[in-house]
């Protein structure tokens, strides 16, 4: 039997590369602040050289890393389970089998609602964070996805353990 | 039940004294961030040497009252599904905990409670805070009754209705051991709790000077005898007495918290009760059984015996905390006793594992890693610290001791799918590690929660993956599966749990 992956929506490409285009944003501010306000060590340090650093490391995440990240993530719904795959250097395929799970949340941040896309979190029992989050979601088709997982949760016969035996 | 029909009930007017042992050991456990405070205080105290007393006495005042409040505003009550509890002064709480909940019960008889014949009854239930809750001050029966009630509850069998309690209660005992009073000593021997309390103690007693100051002066005062050439006789003597003072307070603390230990096994229902000076009684019901750890230290394998315990729900700060008191422990177990507990436990027999090994390439990793920074360190030695022929010789030597850790650890390292000839039969996934000691977790294989497989870099390399299963006891991997093999599993599995209706907890 193989899963049929589902990839994420395209535009979960793009936010991911703003995040960190964003992040290293936020890195060059600093090192800018330190500059202006001098406690930056120009001569040690020559501040073209910081900028050539940045704007490789920049291309690199902003191009190259976050492509290949949106490239490997993947979920997949089987009948028992929901699945799902993501890291580009650290792979991790993550199942949930569907009688375990103990809640959902429909996450959206701002830069999500910009982009049109949600996540869908999965939390089971005795673990601290969210399990499995399904991120780039079309936010109509997660919401809806919710309640398929609700229904399906809230009708899983539990067996009582003395009939087991 | 409506919230106004609940018989609201006071503890005891003695239960102030929990209350105030409750803060005490808040403040205890919480001491090292009050630290910078002392500190300061300390500093301001050199010139008002009034200001550290009056603390104190201000926090002393402030605890009793504290106390007499929080007797005077906890209220619970008893209803047919559920506990209930009022309490707080300023911050109101009302914790409703349903007893299908309830992960397990202890009741523990204080000692300062024992000569009023009283109890703190205290349940863990499942929620994702895990929050104990705590009932001081009722009596045997009453807490005995509930706690059988909480732990009798089943989805369907209201608990008030008497007969299922009673059908318990009169089931007979399917097994019953105590342990003597060797076996007592044994387990503190076997106990490692007070050599970490040691590792603890070690920094704060270094900087109190005490060897430098006192003992140093003291032996050159009054042992005249002693000369450089016998000095190695005095340290060494001084070391083996500190041991063996310290194994002696290990024994004498295992013979108070463990003095009577006796476990009775009644249908499904486990409990052990133990205790000198406070008699701590613990139980659950098999169902809630979520991970059973086999633990056989180098102490523990040379007396031939295992430490066993027996997990349920937890969150993760709770797994990470480690709360050893609220744990369902049996410190000191032989093999003939084990072989039966297992059965009892539904684990299968020793020779029915069939232990998989890890892969010889898992030896690759570490032992490219320790061959690079061998000569590194090595080179560093020679030629930085210019220790010449020693640099090397100790490097080399620190190869050949994480080396032959290395493979220990990969040589020790097993793992197995089970299933147990018991009725009713149990499948389990056992995985065991140890490089002196020798440790099993044991999970039945139906309350695993997700599965992952994880593959970095190196590993997809050598075409390999971890098998990491989440229980709700904590997680544990397989390591080193060929990739196809891991992840034909986690299908295998998801698909086998999401089948299985059987309650998990």
């Amino acid at each position: 039997m193989s899963i049929a992956w589902v990839a994420p929506e395209p535009s979960y490409r793009s936010y991911l590369q703003v995040r960190s285009l964003l992040s290293m944003l936020i890195l060059a501010g600093m090192v800018a602040g330190a500059y202006f306000t001098g406690i930056y060590p120009q001569e040690a340090f020559p501040l073209w050289w910081a900028g050539v650093i940045w704007a490789v490391l920049t291309l690199f995440f902003s191009l190259f890393f976050a492509s290949r990240r949106f490239l490997f993530t993947a979920y997949a719904r089987s009948p028992e389970g929901m699945h799902l795959k993501r890291g580009a250097l650290f792979r991790k395929i993550r199942a949930v089998p569907l009688n375990r799970i103990q809640h959902v949340e429909f996450k959206q941040s701002f830069l999500e609602r910009l982009f049109g896309i949600a996540r869908l979190a999965m939390y089971t029992a005795g673990s601290g964070g969210a399990d499995l989050t399904i991120p780039g979601l079309e936010p109509e088709f997660a919401l809806q996805l919710k309640t398929e997982l609700l229904t399906t949760i809230a009708n899983e016969p539990e067996l009582d353990d003395n009939a087991n035996e | 039940m409506p919230m106004s029909e609940l018989n609201w009930q006071r503890t005891p007017l003695i239960t102030i004294a929990f209350f105030l042992f409750r803060q005490l050991k808040q403040f205890v456990t919480n001491i090292s961030n009050l630290i910078p405070v002392l500190a300061a205080v300390f500093v301001a105290g050199k010139n008002a040497v009034w200001l550290p007393f009056a603390l104190a006495g201000g926090y002393l005042v402030f605890t009793i009252i504290n106390a007499v409040l929080q007797q005077r505003f906890f209220l619970y009550a008893i209803a047919e599904d559920a506990v209930h509890i009022r309490s707080g002064l300023f911050n109101r709480q009302h914790l409703t905990l349903k007893y299908e909940r309830i992960q397990q019960a202890e009741i523990h008889e204080a000692w300062y409670f024992r000569p009023f014949k009283l109890t703190i009854l205290s349940v863990d239930s499942a929620g994702s805070a895990g929050k104990e809750v705590m009932i001081p001050g009722l009596t045997m029966p009453l807490a005995q009754e509930l706690r059988q009630r909480m732990l009798a509850a089943h989805e369907g069998v209201p608990a008030s209705s008497a007969t299922p309690t009673d059908a318990e209660q009169h089931q007979p005992t399917t097994f019953e051991q105590r342990f003597p009073v060797s076996e007592i000593v044994r387990a503190g021997i076997i106990d490692n709790k007070l050599f970490v309390l040691l590792a603890v103690l070690i920094y704060p007693m270094s900087q109190l000077d005490l060897l430098e100051d006192y003992v140093v002066p003291w032996v050159q005062a009054n042992v005249s005898w002693l000369s450089e050439g016998n000095a190695w006789l005095l340290v060494s003597g001084a070391v083996i007495a500190g041991l063996a003072l310290l194994f002696l307070l290990a024994i004498v603390v295992s013979l108070i918290t463990y003095h009577d230990l006796h476990l009775t096994i009644q249908g499904e229902r486990f409990q052990a009760k133990s205790g000198a000076l406070s008699i701590r009684t613990l139980s659950f019901r098999y169902p809630k059984l979520q991970a059973v750890y086999v633990r056989r230290n180098l102490r523990a394998r040379l007396l031939q015996r295992s430490v066993v315990r027996v997990s349920q729900l937890q969150p993760r700060q709770a797994q990470a905390g480690g709360q050893g008191g609220q744990q369902f422990i049996l410190p000191v177990v032989d093999a003939r006793f084990f072989a039966r507990f297992r059965q009892e436990l539904r684990l299968p027999d020793q020779e029915l594992v069939n232990w998989q090994r890890l892969s010889n390439l898992a030896l690759l990793g570490p032992s490219m890693w320790l061959a690079v920074l061998a000569p590194v360190a090595a080179g560093v030695l020679f030629f930085a610290a210019e220790s010449g022929v020693i640099g090397l010789l100790l490097s080399a030597l620190g190869w050949l001791l994480l080396q032959i850790l290395v493979v220990l650890r990969w040589r020790n390292y097993g793992y197995s799918f089970v299933s147990s000839t018991t009725q009713p039969a149990e499948q389990w996934f056992v995985v065991r590690r140890g490089v002196f000691s020798r440790n099993e977790n044991w999970y039945p294989r139906h309350k695993v929660q997700q599965i992952d497989v994880e593959q970095g870099p190196w590993l997809r390399l050598l075409g390999f993956a971890h098998l990491v299963l989440h229980t709700a006891a904590g997680s544990e991997s397989i390591e080193f599966l060929p990739y196809a093999e891991a992840v034909k599993l986690q299908q295998e599995w998801t698909q086998e749990i999401a089948q299985n209706h059987r309650r998990w907890m």
